[in-house]
């Protein structure tokens, strides 16, 4: 099938994206937050891999919107996209075409650098693996996103004092993320990705790596500080009991998104 | 929202890792000093033996604008100095006689022995009082004591000598005592620097010393316009030529010209093999980083401030190991000083390094060329890192096959380089720069090979670990496949620096075999006798001709071969190169040839003996890259530019520039000088050598010093010579032989 994919891609020369000129602060500048959740939009989103000779669709015109404040599962299995477009969204990697807007700025149009800063300001990550830095110890690890925003030690740590005090680790402030159990990396990657006040959170598989019990903790805990700052959640997952705590549910099928409703006996109706 | 960029919890983490990771970086930190130290120490020795050189040149220059030289190396005779003084009288002339000695007293280190008219020296050098000044004492006492010498306030301060103390010179193996009755000294510290290797004297004393009576080294003289220059060449005599001082100094850069490239290549390729370490170091870094990089990406950091942040840490390292290198490199600078002074000394001229120069310009190109090394070699892995999208990064295999479809386009840059390689070292025009040009692009173009190379490889070993060792022997190949980034360029720097370990060993070992053998094919006389002398393949002095007479008359004696040599200049190729006349050959017929002129095989000697012409060598042809054998060559003689037939081509290691064996009787007949600097004696079979080397070494003491050397392996004597020959080609200079290479 031959198509055009909406907006085309603009691919920046690598000076530029090292040193990206004013018209980034000036965009960035015109789309500062208002509210503490962000509508997300998607239009005709596509993103395709290639292997080998073999070109793999795996998001196949993708029209969604999630409102400011909204917690949206993604179920799926292995490999159906859910990471991939939660990576779409935060700008880490780009669309094969189409236009993803955040608060109605499009970010899909921004270059590399422009696109960094609005995820470094905006959105929050929540790995399956924590990736927290290993040499960095655990008020290190909260502190430096907002660094790395400009902001001053100072506020910087006492805004991850705050947080890391909230998910329960304000006694481990100095402790490295290898004497840590799986469960609380992950309560130092959630402190992490909340440090900066984002307006989107987007995890994948947060629970994935950890037991049942710890896994229920987090992500209580999570969901606590979510619904308290009324931040947009886009969480990706297989375990389809987090879905019933969900404001809507969607399954990664085949490239689509297909809105479903999960009963209590974890049976899924497709919504009409 | 306000953008702003803060690196310092980057550098932060830099620095974290630097503490947890020292060793990786001091290993860094050496590859560049190591570069480093080696390119600044050879420019600090070889700029300091050529500064020295020039200073006391220029010293000795003053205010000249010409200077008149006589093409014979005996001189100018000093009644031109009077007649051109009579024809030119407005131009200001100044005669001078220098030579070389030793003094006892002064640390046994050659000193120019510089013999002046004090009455004609004021306009051109103002040691002795400035210009219109009526003379001062030590003018007086040059003028008035016979035996008078004058010298730096500085060395005399450095040996301890004072006033009226009586120096000890070795000229040549003879033997005068002069007296010291002044002291001169200079608020300028180029001058003093300068005058630390000068002595000067009255020219007549000068010219009793050396040996020198009735003849001028040359005459320097001031003119204004061109009209003066006009008016000195209409007067000056046939055999004299008339030169400025300017390409007096042009024609010592260019003499050393190829010998300083030598020594810079090798000092680059130092640093080629440091910069592979900085790219494995950089690299291996990078990729360790990868999960780190990809999780920053992931929460904000911007690919300028990974690329600043790799490329700062670089920076960073990169001017610490330079600063390292530019301290280790004044070391070895100065040990190294006295080597290549030898080398210098040996091979081009005379010069005595009494304190190494460290210029601003050497320190500036060690520490620019040690960061931007640093900087080229840290590029690639930073932007290859940073081009990478975050999700990307936090993945190697992303990295590795990247590096698999490298793979074909690095056989193909491979064969390109070796390509270029190649031709560049067949370019018989090049040159030497077209050499090691040839020689970096293969190397290049070798290390290009290694990730390829080794994919082959450990497909190929694979399969066989496994029949031989089940799953377990296939581990070790999967992984170096699936690192290949990393193991690839770790090969790549061992292949390198083993390549060029080896590669250097072989081409010494292959030329000291080389040159040992062709000593033991050209060396046949028994007896070697010349005067002593601080230079292993050029003498300064020559024998008594008394000493020639009784040596010649020797009890038991065969024959004598005698030799001497001068500069001479090779009009075909605009370039003095060395002349040696000979009245026999020492090799006795066994002297290898690289070309023999049609008819005249296998001996040409005996051609030469008839003054058919002049043998050449090899040197002096590869030198001048000619596409052709040159059938005649011409040289500049006395009575006018003579060509002469070339009969032979012959292998010669005693000089780079080039060497030229005429008869003894043409160069009598055209270069008027019938002095002898070598005899090669072969002694009647039943002559106990041992006994005639005393005999020969008593007979003569207080006359002259002799050295005398012999061809007997197991006592030394001129095999004796080879194991200089070896310390010089371990050092990487061009071969020191002994004394009877002459021949």
């Amino acid at each position: 099938m031959s198509r055009s994919h909406g907006v085309p891609m603009s691919v920046s020369p690598l000076w530029s994206r090292l040193f990206a000129s004013n018209k980034v602060a000036a965009t960035l500048e015109t789309s500062a937050p208002t509210a503490p959740g962000a509508r997300v939009e998607l239009s005709e989103l596509y993103k395709d891999f290639q292997e080998g000779d073999i070109n793999r669709r795996v998001l196949n015109g993708i029209n969604l919107q999630f409102e400011p404040g909204e917690f949206v599962v993604l179920l799926g299995h292995s490999g159906s996209g859910k990471s991939t477009l939660l990576n779409l969204i935060s700008g880490i990697d780009r669309p094969s075409s189409g236009t993803i807007r955040i608060n109605d700025l499009a970010i899909t149009e921004l270059d590399e650098k422009s696109r960094t800063l609005f995820r470094r300001d905006r959105i929050g990550f929540v790995f399956q693996f924590f990736n927290l830095i290993p040499t960095l110890t655990v008020l290190e690890n909260v502190t430096l996103p907002q660094e790395l925003a400009g902001k001053s030690p100072a506020v910087a740590r006492q805004s991850a004092l705050n947080l890391l005090n909230q998910v329960g680790l304000g006694d481990r402030l100095d402790t490295y993320p290898d004497k840590l159990s799986g469960g609380q990396q992950q309560r130092v990657a959630i402190a992490r990705a909340l440090a900066h006040d984002p307006q989107v959170i987007l995890a994948d598989e947060p629970t994935g790596n950890l037991d049942e019990e710890t896994g229920a903790r987090v992500l209580e805990l999570l969901l606590n500080l979510i619904r308290t700052t009324g931040k947009t959640l886009i969480m990706a997952t297989h375990n389809p009991d987090i879905a019933r705590h969900a404001d809507r549910v969607l399954r990664v099928q085949d490239g689509y998104l297909i809105p479903v409703i999960v009963h209590s006996d974890l049976a899924e109706e497709v919504v009409a | 929202m306000t953008v702003v960029v803060s690196n310092a919890p980057l550098w932060r983490l830099a620095w974290q890792r630097l503490r947890q990771r020292p060793l990786q970086y001091l290993l860094c930190i050496l590859g560049i000093a190591l570069g480093v130290a080696m390119m600044v120490s050879i420019d600090l020795a070889n700029g300091s033996a050529q500064r020295a050189f020039s200073l006391s040149t220029d010293a000795i220059t003053g205010r000249a604008t010409h200077r008149i030289e006589a093409i014979a190396p005996t001189g100018i005779s000093e009644t031109v100095y009077s007649d051109l003084h009579r024809a030119t009288p407005a131009i200001p002339l100044a005669p001078i006689v220098e030579g070389y000695v030793l003094v006892d007293e002064l640390g046994a280190q050659p000193m120019r022995l510089v013999g002046v008219d004090v009455l004609a020296e004021s306009p051109f050098r103002n040691y002795f009082g400035a210009e219109g000044e009526t003379l001062d004492a030590a003018s007086v006492q040059l003028l008035t004591n016979p035996q008078a010498i004058v010298l730096a306030q500085d060395v005399a301060v450095q040996y301890g000598v004072a006033l009226g103390d009586r120096l000890h010179l070795d000229i040549a193996g003879q033997h005068r005592t002069v007296t010291v009755v002044a002291l001169v000294q200079t608020d300028d510290t180029l001058n003093r620097r300068a005058l630390s290797t000068l002595l000067f004297a009255d020219i007549a004393t000068a010219q009793e010393v050396l040996g020198q009576v009735g003849r001028l080294s040359y005459i320097d003289a001031i003119t204004h316009a061109p009209t003066e220059v006009d008016a000195i060449r209409a007067a000056l005599p046939s055999g004299l030529k008339l030169e400025t001082a300017e390409a007096q100094k042009n024609a010592v850069q260019q003499m050393t010209a190829a010998f300083e490239l030598n020594l810079t290549a090798l000092s680059l390729l130092a640093l080629v093999v440091g910069m592979f370490l900085i790219y494995n170091t950089v690299t291996f870094s990078v990729v360790q980083r990868r999960p780190l990089f990809g999780i920053l990406r992931c929460i904000g950091a911007t690919q300028g401030q990974l690329f600043a942040l790799i490329l700062g840490e670089a920076a960073l390292f990169s001017v610490i190991g330079s600063l390292l290198g530019v301290g280790l490199g004044i070391v070895l600078g100065r040990s190294i000083v006295g080597l290549i002074t030898q080398t210098i000394n040996d091979f081009y001229f005379v010069v005595s390094v009494q304190q190494v120069t460290l210029s601003n310009a050497t320190i500036a190109k060690g520490l620019i060329i040690g960061v931007a090394a640093a900087l080229f070699a840290s590029a690639l892995p930073a932007l290859e890192a940073m081009s990478t999208t975050p999700t990307l990064t936090l993945q190697r295999s992303t990295l590795e096959g990247k590096v698999q479809k490298l793979l074909p386009l690095l056989t193909v840059a491979w064969v390109a380089f070796s390509l270029a390689g190649v031709a560049l070292l067949r370019w018989s025009g090049g040159g030497l720069v077209a050499a090691f040009a040839g020689l970096f692009a293969v190397l290049l173009g070798a290390a290009l090979l290694v990730p390829p190379a080794i994919s082959l490889l450990m497909q190929m070993l694979a399969p066989l670990g496994y029949r031989l060792f089940g799953v377990v022997g296939r581990l070790a190949p999967r992984d170096i496949l699936r690192s290949l980034s990393r193991t690839s360029v770790a090969i790549a720097a061992l292949m390198v620096t083993v390549s060029v370990i080896v590669g250097v060993s072989v081409m010494i070992g292959s030329f000291r075999g080389t040159v040992v053998q062709w000593l033991d094919q050209t060396l046949q006389a028994d007896i070697y006798v010349s005067p002593p002398t601080t230079t292993a393949s050029r003498v300064f002095g020559k024998l008594d001709p008394q000493v020639v007479d009784a040596l010649k008359h020797w009890e038991g004696l065969r024959l004598a071969v005698s030799y001497n040599d001068a500069d001479v200049h090779v009009i075909d190729f605009d370039r003095d190169a060395k002349l040696i006349s000979a009245d026999g050959d020492v090799s006795q017929g066994k002297r290898p040839y690289a070309w023999i002129r049609p008819g005249l095989e296998p001996d040409p000697w005996k051609a030469l003996d008839a003054g058919e012409g002049v043998i050449i060598s090899e040197a002096l042809i590869r030198r001048e890259n000619l596409p052709a054998l040159p059938a005649t060559i011409t040289l500049e003689t006395p009575v006018g530019d003579r060509a002469f037939p070339v009969l032979a081509i012959f292998y010669d290691y005693s000089s780079d520039r080039g060497t030229i064996i005429v008869d003894d009787d043409v160069y009598v007949n055209f270069w008027q000088d019938d002095r002898i600097a070598t005899l090669g004696l072969f002694m009647q079979p039943d002559v106990d050598l041992d006994a005639t080397v005393e005999a020969i070494r008593s007979q003569f003491q207080g006359r002259q010093d002799l050295l005398v050397q012999w061809a007997h392996p197991e006592v030394g004597g001129v095999r004796g010579g080879l194991a200089r020959i070896e310390e010089d080609t371990k050092k990487g200079h061009p071969v020191g032989a002994p004394q009877s290479i002459r021949f």
